[in-house]
């Protein structure tokens, strides 16, 4: 049931002296009005409880944004547009430009103001949690004067505030120095736009070699109130890092948020995800340099990182020539070498290799070096195993002409290849003089070592 | 209770004044006092953008815009696109089928003019931001995201300047 326009008072003072001296004269009576975004949603809806509502979207001067020394002075009626057009906003506070960009449609964010939302303090809300952790004040003015507050200490219970009957925000001020800070913001919504959100988040940090110097957190939907995790920050604050601080942090998060189940989302869907959100931030600050088989691998004696290398390509002469390589720094550095290394062995160390190798569509190699290479023979060949009789028949048919010809295996990199495909570069192949055939084979080979070393370091790295 | 007041803004380029309530939403004194009917009702809390218009060139949801709010203001409704021929856009939209049972498509044409106001050579990214609050039940959106692009392709740079100046009459 709409609410009928009659029965609610609107006036348009055009001076914010005027609006306060209305407030001061009946507090409490007048509600504030800004872009209309929340109030006009209940009005619309037959709930708006206030019948006498003054208009604040005209005045300029909460409209303003200006840079004061050290701190920057968003004025409460600036929309969210107006945030995600400041150049300022954009590269000292971007998790307030962000989550600007995420609040409603476009339409929204043209009326919809920063002063709103703090004001109307719903634990969703999504810019909130910025503010909470760039440890914004704000300025709230009555016809007394003004005061200045954390925004830490604004939000007292759900939907309750420090803001007195008679008072207004009239800035959101931002301490200018977060130049050596890593930011992260994160919504977790059912859509990218007009969602309100499930829970969001926002994360300020300054690190130093492995330690976390400073870390500040804060997230929406986890309570009552836009919440800062003043515990978990504190088991953060000073720590290296480790799985063990992780673990530590993930704990004082599920004691520190008090979610609900709501339409939205659930309570036990909000923990979880916080806590994935937390780590996967904290990961982000200390980024894996190395891939750690290949860490744990490097550090093996010779003739076991050789034995486990074998399985990406069965000839033991590589094997040993990898690895007496090591210790590699990077991926790319061991991919590089086992191609080189391949290139300049024999031809019956590559014998040796292509001799691991079970026959296209068989499953047993000739000499089988490792399980984990049977395996692999398996998964890379499996198209080829479930394929039709008909193809089957014809490739045995091809291998049998191919070992005759040649004397070897045929060679082929199964991996993304259909079994007629095989076929056909089967046919093609028994055209091949010898020489160019073993270059050909050899070529093959290669492609499996290096899609089996790829597998090898990011199977294990899971584990 | 409140008393009615005379609001003066012009409306698609013509002044108007209308006796109102202050907290009548810019919406219903469109449509019932001045007969623009254009401009749809779709949710009425500002999720849908069947509402769409103009104020003083920004896209707002005219639902969520308290009639006295819009004093002094320029307004544009779908109305005021349209001369002698359709607008560019709204050509667009018919050529490419953005348009099924209709009750969007008033708002998503405005939002389109607001979008290539700023934008008028967007990428797809954009054109889905630009219509991100304009919710459509029928077409599935890829036509209306083709509309919007054929619209900007096919613009001539007058036809694009003139997305930011009214011409149109209020019928």
């Amino acid at each position: 049931m709409r609410s009928l326009p009659s029965s609610y008072e609107l006036v348009a003072p055009l001076s914010l002296e005027r609006v306060l001296a209305l407030m001061a004269e009946e507090p409490g009576v007048w509600t504030p009005v800004a872009g209309g975004t929340e109030v006009m949603v209940q009005f619309g809806a037959g709930r708006l409880a206030a019948q006498r509502l003054v208009s604040i979207r005209e005045l300029r001067e909460l409209r303003t944004i200006a840079e004061r020394g050290d701190e920057l002075h968003v004025g409460a009626g600036c929309t969210y547009t107006d945030l995600r057009r400041s150049s300022v906003i954009a590269s000292e506070f971007p998790m307030l430009s962000t989550a600007a960009a995420w609040t409603g449609s476009i339409a929204n964010q043209n009326r919809g103001t920063i002063g709103g939302n703090i004001v109307n303090a719903s634990p969703a809300a999504d810019s909130l949690p910025a503010l909470l952790v760039y440890e914004a004040e704000l300025i709230l003015i009555s016809t007394r004067g003004e005061r200045r507050v954390p925004y830490l200490d604004f939000h007292t219970g759900y939907k309750q505030t420090l803001l007195r009957p008679d008072e207004l925000i009239r800035a959101i001020v931002l301490p200018r120095r977060y130049s050596g800070y890593v930011s992260c913001s994160r919504k977790v919504g059912p859509r990218n736009a007009q969602a309100i959100s499930k829970l969001c988040t926002a994360a300020l940090a300054r690190v130093s070699g492995s330690r976390i110097e400073e870390i500040r957190i804060a997230f929406g939907s986890m309570a009552p109130v836009p919440l800062r995790l003043h515990e978990t920050e504190r088991v953060l604050n000073g720590s290296e890092w480790s799985e063990y601080v992780l673990r530590l942090a993930r704990q004082a998060l599920r004691a520190e948020v008090s979610p609900i189940d709501d339409i939205r989302s659930t309570q036990e869907y909000r923990v979880a995800v916080a806590g994935n959100l937390l780590e996967e931030f904290l990961r982000s600050l200390f980024p894996k340099k190395e891939n750690a088989v290949l860490e744990r691998w490097n550090l093996l004696s010779a003739e076991d990182a050789a034995a486990e290398v074998l399985s990406c390509c069965g000839s033991h002469a590589w094997a040993k020539a990898v690895a007496a390589a090591r210790p590699y720094k990077e991926e790319a550095a061991l991919f590089a070498h086992a191609s080189e290394v391949w290139h300049g062995l024999s031809a019956d160390d590559w014998m040796e290799a292509f001799r691991s190798h079970p026959r296209i569509g068989e499953r047993h190699a000739e000499k089988a070096t490792t399980a984990a290479s049977a395996a692999w023979s398996a998964g890379e060949q499996r198209d080829v195993q479930s394929a039709e009789g008909d193809v089957k028949r014809a490739l045995a048919e091809g291998n049998r002409k191919y070992e005759e010809r040649f004397g070897r295996i045929f060679i082929v990199c199964a991996t993304g290849r259909q079994p007629t495909e095989i076929l056909t570069i089967l046919e093609q192949r028994l055209g091949n003089d010898d020489e160019a055939e073993l270059k050909e084979s050899a070529g093959e080979q290669e492609q499996i070592l290096q899609l089996r070393l790829k597998k090898w370091l990011s199977q294990q790295e899971a584990i | 209770m409140a008393a009615r007041m005379e609001i003066r803004f012009t409306v698609n380029g013509t002044e108007r004044c209308v006796p109102a309530y202050p907290m009548a939403r810019l919406l219903d004194v469109l449509r019932n006092e001045l007969s623009l009917t254009g401009t749809k009702e779709g949710c009425g809390e500002g999720e849908c953008g069947s509402c769409s218009v103009l104020v003083n060139g920004e896209l707002v949801n005219s639902c969520l815009v308290p009639v006295l709010q819009v004093e002094g203001a320029n307004v544009r409704t779908v109305e005021g696109l349209a001369t002698e021929v359709l607008h560019p856009v709204q050509r667009a939209f018919l050529e490419c089928g953005g348009a099924q049972c209709g009750i969007c498509t008033p708002g998503m044409i405005v939002a389109t003019v607001h979008l290539l106001q700023s934008k008028p050579k967007p990428s797809m990214d954009e054109i889905r931001e630009g219509l991100n609050g304009n919710l459509c039940r029928c077409t599935g959106y890829t036509r209306i995201f083709e509309a919007v692009k054929s619209a900007a392709d096919s613009m001539t740079p007058e036809e694009l300047k003139a997305l930011t100046t009214v011409t149109g009459k209020v019928r």
